[in-house]
């Protein structure tokens, strides 16, 4: 009996609902502010993370028709170069390439478009993820 | 229907609703615009990565090559070198673009310089380069 009452006055009074509705939807909009911000974040982490797990190593380069560099990936991820340097005094060439290599893969990549300077000269590689790599020669 | 149009009983809480529902339409719609504006700042400051693929240095110039390899585009704002705010060439990258940034610099021979390059949104890259001997 008592709790049919409290139910028909709790019905009938209406008192306070705006106030629920602002808080309900105050909420809704700080939840959406901080799981937007939160998953952005953590997608941007994991950028950073596989960034650091990148190795990617030039263990050889060779003057042949054209030259053959050989690049070894030492790290746990796939990398993909997507540029490479032919740097002396003189000249800082660059170069578009794409190459895969695979996790713990050795590949050897031959350009024919490509001749070595004489004398010393640095060979550089750049990761699509922002790594790079360094090869002194001469 | 004489009758009704000339009952006016009952309008001013007709009124009052609508106007109370209009309010409340337009200051969600002012929150949710608010939302959608911090929500792209943030994702936008925390979207950019830039890297220094090569310095050169050239008579009277130091020239820069820049990849974008974050997720929005980044527009070059200032660069300083050793601290100093430096005069360069406009340069804007897409995502996963790259481009040549040269800054006017009287650079001595065999001597480090601390070169930093910073972007509209205030993200920055700073490293020590040798210049040639």
């Amino acid at each position: 009996m008592l709790w049919t009452i409290t139910c028909r006055r709790l019905k009938r009074d209406r008192r306070g609902i705006s106030n629920i509705i602002v808080i309900a939807l105050s909420l809704v909009i700080i939840l959406a502010i901080v799981s937007n911000i939160v998953l952005w974040n953590y997608e941007m982490n994991q950028v950073d993370w596989e960034k650091m797990r990148e190795n990617v190593i030039i263990t050889n380069v060779e003057r042949v028709t054209g030259s053959q560099f050989t690049f070894e990936n030492d790290g746990g991820l796939t990398v993909h170069l997507v540029s490479l340097w032919i740097i002396n005094s003189t000249d800082h060439q660059r170069y578009d390439i794409s190459v895969f290599i695979n996790s713990a893969e050795t590949k050897n990549y031959l350009r024919d478009d490509i001749s070595l300077p004489t004398g010393s000269y640095t060979v550089k590689v750049i990761t699509e993820r922002g790594n790079t790599a360094v090869y002194s020669g001469s | 229907m004489r009758k009704l149009s000339r009952n006016r009983r009952g309008i001013t809480p007709v009124l009052s609703s609508l106007l109370l529902t209009v309010i409340a339409v337009a200051g969600m719609s002012i929150a949710i615009t608010a939302t959608y504006v911090i929500t792209d700042e943030l994702h936008d400051n925390m979207g950019e990565r830039l890297i220094v693929e090569d310095v050169w240095f050239t008579t009277g110039q130091i020239s820069l090559y820049l990849r974008n390899v974050g997720k929005v585009s980044i527009k070059v704002a200032a660069v300083y070198v050793n601290r100093t705010d430096q005069t360069f060439t406009s340069l804007e990258l897409e995502q996963d673009k790259h481009g040549w940034l040269t800054v006017t610099y009287g650079w001595s021979a065999d001597s480090a310089y601390e070169i930093k390059v910073v972007t509209r949104r205030g993200t920055n890259v700073v490293d020590y380069y040798m210049s040639p001997s």
